[in-house]
């Protein structure tokens, strides 16, 4: 085999030019891809990169650990304690399917919980789908006993994944809606999760595409325009998604829509969807009397 | 785009247009202040207004203000801390079309009730944030670039006279924007550098009698990064 020399600059514009370069340089690995792709366009040495990713690592762990300290209380009062309730419910084994499952959810709520509380955490890909990464990806690999480079290293792929989306379609949940920003992070987490699982290109692929596919045309309607309600939960459900998805592609279970074609299905529905649809509290949940009521009272 | 703009920032939440780009907003302002203050004077615009105080833009413009990083956890306190420090916070929220969704203008007063320094910065998105006017002069700088502010009376030949201390001292100018007010005869240069321009540089600078005001930031990401 030829060895092709890498440029300096690396340019992709989605997962099939990701699939055609790692065949050209004769790479294996995705995270080393899209390592070398940040490597390379940032001009910083990989050493560093990989550290600066283990202290993302680190912050959203430390986001679970705080986000589980005490009841977590914003002051519209929307958020209340929903993680520490999934604590007693564990502590008290009334778990529906089990252990496992209930502290996905509760790792999740955790740390979305601890954003709208104004508390530290990693925007991944943004601050109102926070939870879903730490939830699902941390919570599974701490399971699986996935040694802590790995994991570091599944956040390069999660990160490459996201930069497909945001380079296709979108990340912001004002443009595109909650498809744009809880879909994506499914969608990354999922595709992380199959890395840590040491799964080839087209597992990743499947899975990552299906935990979109499954969130398309969620639209962005916060209540009071506060990150709180449905936010926090459907943090929950991309965070349980990822992990179902991951498990289906694990199974064997292929995508018959290829991932590029799911991101660019996103776009065009993110460019259909209403305004009042996306983030501005004007349609959806953000309308029904409760939440009125809700936007009443902030007001007064 | 960085993958750390996608597995990142870290920051206070909850939201990274409201609430960690307010933050970045109020830490450029005080680094171009660059000076104690007693009272500042905020005013929201838009969604910033609308609702900025649901997700803690005003705490986190504040934080700024107070010199910590999007990323500081004093963030939600930063009203009491600014307290502690004597200092007096005043809010107003505008409605204006012609301005970007999330803006935020910032005047900063001496203790005599002096206005030092009137400064407005736009959240663009994803923890991105922009200043985009000084004393009423349009500007547009985010933190990517160490900067250099230059205030000075409207006479021939000061951009040479600047460009040439710079050059002796080996610092390289990116982009220059200079732009002057006919009535006061007073310009305004801002520089974005490829390196820092250290003190002992802009004391030669400030030495021309022409001069009134020199002022260097450091690029965002050498105080922002964290490794």
């Amino acid at each position: 085999m030829t060895n092709i020399p890498i440029p300096n600059r690396i340019r992709i514009q989605n997962l099939h030019d990701v699939r055609m370069q790692m065949k050209k340089f004769d790479i294996q690995d995705l995270a080393e891809f899209f390592l070398l792709y940040e490597s390379k366009n940032q001009e910083i040495e990989p050493a560093v990169l990989l550290s600066k990713m283990d202290y993302h690592l680190q912050v959203m762990q430390e986001s679970i650990i705080k986000g589980l300290q005490k009841p977590n209380v914003t002051s519209s009062g929307l958020i209340n304690g929903g993680a520490d309730h999934m604590k007693q419910l564990l502590q008290h084994n009334q778990s529906l399917v089990g252990p496992l499952f209930s502290k996905v959810i509760m790792n999740t709520l955790a740390v979305s919980e601890l954003n709208a509380c104004m508390g530290r955490i990693v925007a991944s890909p943004t601050a109102g789908s926070a939870g879903v990464l730490p939830g699902a990806l941390l919570t599974i690999t701490q399971h699986k006993q996935i040694p802590r480079e790995k994991v570091v290293r599944s956040l390069f792929v999660a990160g490459g994944m996201g930069e497909m989306i945001s380079l296709n379609a979108s990340l912001s949940g004002a443009s595109h809606g909650c498809q744009a920003e809880n879909g994506s992070a499914s969608a990354i987490t999922a595709a992380a999760l199959l890395y840590c699982m040491d799964q080839d290109f087209d597992c990743i692929e499947s899975g990552s595409a299906f935990a979109l596919k499954n969130l398309l045309g969620l639209v962005c309607d916060p209540v009071a325009g506060l990150v709180e309600v449905p936010c926090v939960k459907r943090n929950v459900i991309a965070s349980v998604n990822a992990i179902a998805c991951a498990e289906m592609a694990l199974s064997g279970i292929r995508t018959v829509i290829p991932f590029d074609e799911v991101v660019k299905a996103m776009d065009l529905i993110g460019k259909d969807m209403p305004s009042s649809l996306r983030e501005t509290s004007l349609g959806g949940l953000a309308v029904c009397p409760a939440a009125k009521m809700v936007s009443n009272q902030k007001r007064s | 785009m960085s993958l750390f703009d996608i597995i990142g920032p870290v920051m206070i939440g909850p939201s990274s247009s409201h609430t960690a780009g307010a933050a970045k907003i109020g830490f450029l302002a005080q680094s171009v202040l660059g000076k104690p203050f007693k009272k500042v004077h905020i005013t929201l615009f838009n969604s910033f207004a609308e609702t900025g105080l649901g997700h803690g833009t005003d705490k986190a413009i504040i934080g700024g203000i107070l010199g910590f990083r999007m990323d500081d956890e004093r963030i939600p306190r930063s009203f009491e801390l600014a307290r502690e420090q004597g200092i007096q916070i005043e809010f107003s929220c505008e409605k204006d079309s012609k301005k970007h969704p999330n803006e935020v203008c910032i005047e900063f007063y001496s203790e005599a009730e002096a206005l030092l320094l009137t400064i407005s910065g736009q959240s663009i998105g994803g923890g991105a944030a922009k200043i985009v006017e000084i004393n009423g002069t349009p500007v547009w700088f985010g933190g990517m670039h160490d900067i250099l502010i230059i205030q000075y009376k409207d006479v021939p030949g000061m951009v040479g006279f600047f460009g040439e201390v710079l050059g002796d001292h080996h610092i390289n100018i990116a982009y220059l924007d200079i732009s002057r007010d006919a009535v006061t005869e007073k310009a305004l240069a801002v520089l974005k550098l490829d390196q820092y321009c250290p003190e002992n540089v802009t004391d030669i600078i400030r030495k021309n009698i022409h001069i009134l005001d020199v002022i260097s930031i450091r690029r965002l990401s050498d105080q922002y990064s964290n490794t």
